[in-house]
């Protein structure tokens, strides 16, 4: 029984591994001291971080990436948590479509959705007689919509946990609806919320496929910037902006564990 | 659209209010941008002036499947993704039965670090994966010290290092979808099948692959229309020779600026990523019923 446990870990383990190693190696580039990405490493130095910031494509991308990523899910989350609160509270009969419906960019593929979306825009464009394509708030929204089906997941997960007998008390002792929401249910579901809007965040800051049909030239998301300049080469510094980033959605996914189980929400 | 709500009238506009908003959102932003792209796939594209004439004819689709440069493309991409979906059930199911079945408690520490690469990016992991196979990589510098080989082996743009890249990056799905349907499965029915004597090979093919076949299902099917979409891995790791579907569809649309054929290729991937799952779907589902 023990060979058999020891086996079933290992094999878990390799797993785990492979999963990890692109992480780990991509880690090890951004410390080396030379800038070939050759092994073994004639030494190690911090100095690729610094040089990040003389970079200011990779200062920018964040940048964007960043404001994008905000707006998006602060939007995401104005739409989302109160259509959340609908599809699990209300029994109507469009329910479940309109539900899956909300789901639905989440398996939409990403190029498909980005040529779809530049199309539309440039339709817009014309038929609006306004830029659109290119623009910052047709990023965002084109976010929004990767952005939305993430809050909705995760704040009708955490909806389903509520008791509603508590909801029904706080009516019965004179609160109205608002007061309700405000001092019962928002408290009840803001784990839910919390994970919403951090997993759409990142999953925002993170997109590659639909951002790349929607920015405009010189002005690109930090996925973006990293793309190209991998079409062009690799290199610590390069490592560096990957480590950086990996660190943020570290703390972003440690964050959200404090509030909810990442198992019960992904 | 109508909201009919069984609760007192009054409701059904609150509902209307909280729901609406989002729905149309979404029904926008999603249904009147793929309808205005298949539209556009049945319009002529005229080169030498690079422009789209207003047409009503399915020549893209014809041409697609008639030219051995595409077709070559879209079974490249079957290819890949049915291999990757293979490896992914087979190396993901051990990590997600010991992470379902596991009572440490660093086990979300086990759940982070498999969700973690998923939101890096996959731009991210290619860049790992090209430290891993360059020339002067991990691999070959490893295998030239130890002397196993001469000169660097070629891994970098070939089929190899795109299929390995896309199982790392498709992995964590298969892993994830998995572990939640083992997680459901009680203990005991394990137990049950070992006291009766099942050794551990029956006791999976009768017990747990039966019970977590959900599961299987819905990871398999994820972890497919992944690859099958996958952009960044086959564009980085594949190089220019190199040919997958999304990077044609991306290609054919900003490089060549042929909209109708770029839309052409944008449906009929979406079609048939959506044939093979349903079928897939449904051959396992009537074997199941066995």
């Amino acid at each position: 029984m023990t060979v058999r446990r020891v086996a079933l870990n290992t094999a878990a383990g390799l797993g785990l591994l492979y999963i990890l190693t692109p992480l780990i190696f991509v880690t090890w580039l951004a410390f080396f001291r030379q800038e070939i990405p050759s092994f073994p490493p004639e030494g190690y130095s911090l100095h690729w971080f610094a040089a990040i910031l003389d970079q200011p494509k990779f200062v920018d991308g964040f940048s964007l990436s960043f404001q994008v990523g905000v707006l998006a899910t602060a939007i995401g989350l104005a739409l989302g948590v109160p259509a959340a609160l609908c599809v699990t509270r209300y029994q109507f009969r469009m329910r479940t479509p309109l539900a899956s419906l909300l789901l639905l960019p989440l398996i939409v593929p990403g190029v498909v959705l980005g040529t779809s979306m530049y199309v539309f825009h440039v339709n817009l464009e014309n038929t609006l007689d306004v830029d659109v394509l290119g623009t910052f708030y047709a990023l965002v929204a084109g976010h929004v919509v990767i952005v939305m089906p993430w809050v909705v997941r995760l704040v009708t997960a955490s909806l389903a946990g509520v008791d509603r007998a508590t909801e029904e008390a706080a009516q019965n002792l004179g609160a109205n609806a608002w007061v309700t929401f405000w001092r019962i249910t928002l408290p009840a579901i803001r784990p839910g919320i919390v994970a919403g809007a951090l997993f759409g965040f990142v999953t925002s800051f993170g997109n590659l496929e639909l951002s790349l049909f929607l920015v405009a030239p010189g002005r690109t998301t930090l996925p973006i910037v990293i793309l190209q300049y991998l079409e062009w080469k690799i290199d610590p510094t390069i490592a560096a902006v990957s480590v950086v980033q990996i660190l943020l959605i570290a703390i972003a996914m440690l964050i959200t564990d404090r509030y909810v189980k990442l198992a019960r929400v992904v | 659209m109508s909201l009919v709500v069984d609760k007192p009238r009054g409701q059904g506009w609150t509902a209307s209010a909280l729901l609406a908003p989002a729905t149309i959102f979404i029904a926008i932003s999603l249904f009147a941008p793929l309808g205005i792209l298949f539209r556009y796939s049945l319009n002529e594209f005229v080169p030498s002036t690079k422009t789209m004439v207003e047409a009503l004819t399915v020549a893209n689709y014809v041409k697609f499947f008639t030219d051995p440069y595409y077709t070559a493309a879209l079974a490249t991409t079957i290819k890949v993704s049915l291999l990757v979906t293979v490896v992914c059930l087979i190396v993901g199911f051990p990590l997600a039965y010991v992470m379902a079945r596991t009572q440490s408690r660093f086990k979300h520490l086990l759940i982070i670090a498999t969700v973690l690469p998923l939101f890096v990016g996959n731009s991210v992991r290619a860049a790992g994966w090209m430290v891993v196979f360059g020339n002067k990589g991990f691999v070959n510098a490893s295998l030239m010290g130890l002397g196993v080989i001469s000169k660097p082996l070629e891994i970098m743009f070939t089929e190899n290092a795109v299929i390995i890249g896309i199982i790392a990056v498709n992995l964590p799905f298969m892993v994830l979808s998995l572990q939640s349907v083992i997680e459901g499965i009680d203990r005991a029915v394990e137990e049950a099948a070992f006291s009766l004597g099942a050794p551990p090979a029956t006791m999976f093919r009768r017990v747990l692959w039966p019970l977590a076949l959900p599961g299987i299902l819905a990871g398999t099917i994820l972890t497919f229309i992944l690859a099958m979409n996958a952009y960044a891995t086959p564009f980085l790791l594949g190089g220019p020779t190199f040919k997958m579907m999304a990077p044609v569809i991306y290609n054919e649309f900003t490089q060549k600026t042929n909209w109708p054929f770029g839309g052409a290729i944008a449906f009929i991937l979406m079609s048939v990523t959506l044939g093979l799952t349903l079928i897939a779907n449904l051959l396992i589902q009537r074997r199941s019923a066995r």
